[in-house]
């Protein structure tokens, strides 16, 4: 069992943050930013060519991490792999001692840098999940038997801001089915949107982890609301943005509000079954380094698992 | 119908270097509608490449629902240029690449016994159907439909990603696709749909991974020959 998901079995807040595999083969930035980390998560989440740009594979960085004595959770898309790969990475994986796997299906191509590219989508994020849990089970999707069967602690994303979000629960709903034992969501700066979307998805039983992505300007906050599908930043977010003087500091404090406002919504713990008080810190490269630590303790009232450690310019 | 689009005439002189006796050969199908290959579409060709030094020696437009991929309409239609075929430097397709494909193997192949360099004219963008003006993509001959479990509507071809389990992450607010947003959400267009006819617990079936084997390309298929008496 991974020591993510025994935080996450006992109901306790779990923190991950997100480390960016870099474009190339230097990966001391990689690893400095996973510095800033250190002690303050219980995962690294590492992405796997996120956006369709071409980068070192997720599944080394993962290692490298490991070998540094992080936990990662491995993102593993559909986009470029068909099934044989897909498996093939899967069994990479466990080999080289990684099971927190992140199942998805992955942005399309036309939106990277190799539009040019042919997409493989063989599979989506939900019969990934089916591939993988069958092969925590013992088989492989052609229903051959393995030798040496891994074990996954399998993990898939949810939109919260979706419409309509009755489809996007019968989406985590079929994932779960599938074999989904936690769950990411997309960044979430709207409590009110989160605290619907967790009326529908805390009866589904999993452990929701909050997808918090640090707000860099106002600029960014419009741009997301023009062009990222399923984010919505409110008004009054933007509005603090835009009158700051110091940016950072103001980021720092509104993903803090949102943890506190949102953590009564996931956090009943498990002794009713419901979803439980996690948060996905996005984590973004930059000049500047503040840690959620202090701000967790002042304005979250987090307990001290959960400190978050956060980069951003 | 194989949606088309005329190639560049630069890549078409390209082919035809050194080439200067030129068959033209059109489609009355698709290549008709989509005005790639059509009659006028030949004759313009034909004036084209003369003023581009080219010998035409001979221009086979099929009038319109004489399709050049039916190998019984192209044998007969162009056993009447045969000597033309015979004495050609060059044959330039105004076709889809099945009709190009048709008429080299089966025809000047297999039927004329000759060996001769084919060129295409067009460049096929997939199966389409719509009209007269606007045609879209709606199935891409995955070997086993599944429209009836999807309320009418193919994810494979109307999602960019082909999911088969419901929408990705990637709508907009007002339903649109992230990698077209003119482009409605194949998903939510499935969800609308089967709430209306009350088989919204259709959305609850899990599905198996989609069965590609069937794609296996190239496919063929023997039948038994249509009566056109």
């Amino acid at each position: 069992m991974t020591s993510l998901q025994q935080v996450l079995a006992k109901g306790e807040f779990a923190v991950t943050a997100e480390v960016a595999p870099p474009k190339g083969t230097d990966t001391a930035e990689m690893m400095e930013n996973a510095e800033f980390l250190r002690g303050k998560v219980h995962a690294v989440n590492v992405t796997d060519q996120q956006s369709s740009v071409m980068r070192l594979g997720s599944l080394a960085s993962c290692r490298l991490l490991k070998e540094s004595g992080f936990e990662p959770v491995f993102q593993l898309t559909t986009r470029d792999r068909n099934r044989i790969a897909l498996q093939s990475d899967l069994l990479s994986a466990s080999v080289l001692g990684i099971e927190n796997v992140l199942c998805l299906t992955g942005d399309h191509i036309t939106l990277g840098d190799h539009p040019q590219a042919k997409p493989v989508f063989d599979l989506d994020s939900v019969s990934l999940l089916m591939a993988a849990k069958g092969l925590t089970g013992g088989t492989d999707m052609a229903g051959e038997l393995l030798e040496g069967t891994p074990a996954f602690h399998l993990g898939a994303v949810v939109t919260p801001g979706y419409e309509p979000m009755e489809l996007q629960l019968l989406k985590m709903e079929r994932k779960i089915k599938a074999g989904a034992q936690f769950f990411q969501t997309q960044a979430v700066y709207d409590p009110e949107l989160f605290r619907r979307f967790m009326g529908g998805a805390k009866e589904l039983g999993v452990p929701v982890l909050l997808g918090l992505v640090l707000l860099k300007s106002a600029g960014m906050a419009r741009y997301m609301n023009k062009h990222v599908a399923g984010v919505s930043v409110p008004d009054s977010i933007i509005d603090e943005m835009k009158k700051t003087d110091d940016k950072v500091a103001t980021s720092i404090k509104l993903a803090a509000r949102i943890i506190r406002q949102t953590r009564g919504d996931v956090s009943r713990g498990p002794s009713d079954g419901n979803g439980l008080g996690t948060v996905c810190a996005g984590y973004s490269h930059g000049s500047r380094h503040i840690d959620l630590t202090t701000e967790g303790k002042n304005n979250t009232g987090m307990p001290g698992n959960c400190d978050a450690g956060l980069q951003m310019n | 119908m194989i949606g088309q689009t005329q190639k560049p005439l630069e890549e078409i002189l390209g082919y035809l270097q050194g080439k200067e006796k030129v068959v033209l050969v059109g489609c009355g199908g698709c290549a008709t509608v989509f005005h790639t290959g059509g009659e006028p579409e030949v004759k313009e060709m034909a004036d084209t490449l003369s003023k581009h030094g080219k010998n035409i020696l001979a221009t086979v437009a099929p009038p319109f629902g004489e399709f050049t991929c039916y190998a019984p309409w192209s044998k007969e239609r162009l056993s009447k240029y045969r000597q033309e075929i015979k004495e050609c430097d060059a044959i330039l397709m105004l076709s889809c690449g099945d009709g190009l494909q048709v008429v080299r193997e089966l025809i000047i192949e297999e039927e004329f016994g000759l060996q001769k360099p084919i060129y295409p004219a067009t460049n096929p963008i997939g199966h389409m159907g719509g009209g007269p003006s606007l045609f879209k993509e709606k199935c891409q001959q995955c070997g086993e439909c599944e429209l009836g479990r999807l309320a009418g509507i193919c994810p494979f071809t109307q999602c960019p990603k082909g999911f088969l389990n419901g929408p990705c992450g990637g709508v907009t607010k007002d339903g649109k696709c992230e990698v077209d947003p003119e482009r409605d959400c194949a998903w939510v267009m499935i969800y609308e749909r089967l709430k209306a006819f009350g088989e919204f617990d259709r959305l609850r079936e899990m599905r198996e991974p989609k069965d590609w084997s069937k794609m296996q390309r190239p496919r063929k298929i023997e039948v038994a020959p249509l009566s056109l008496e």
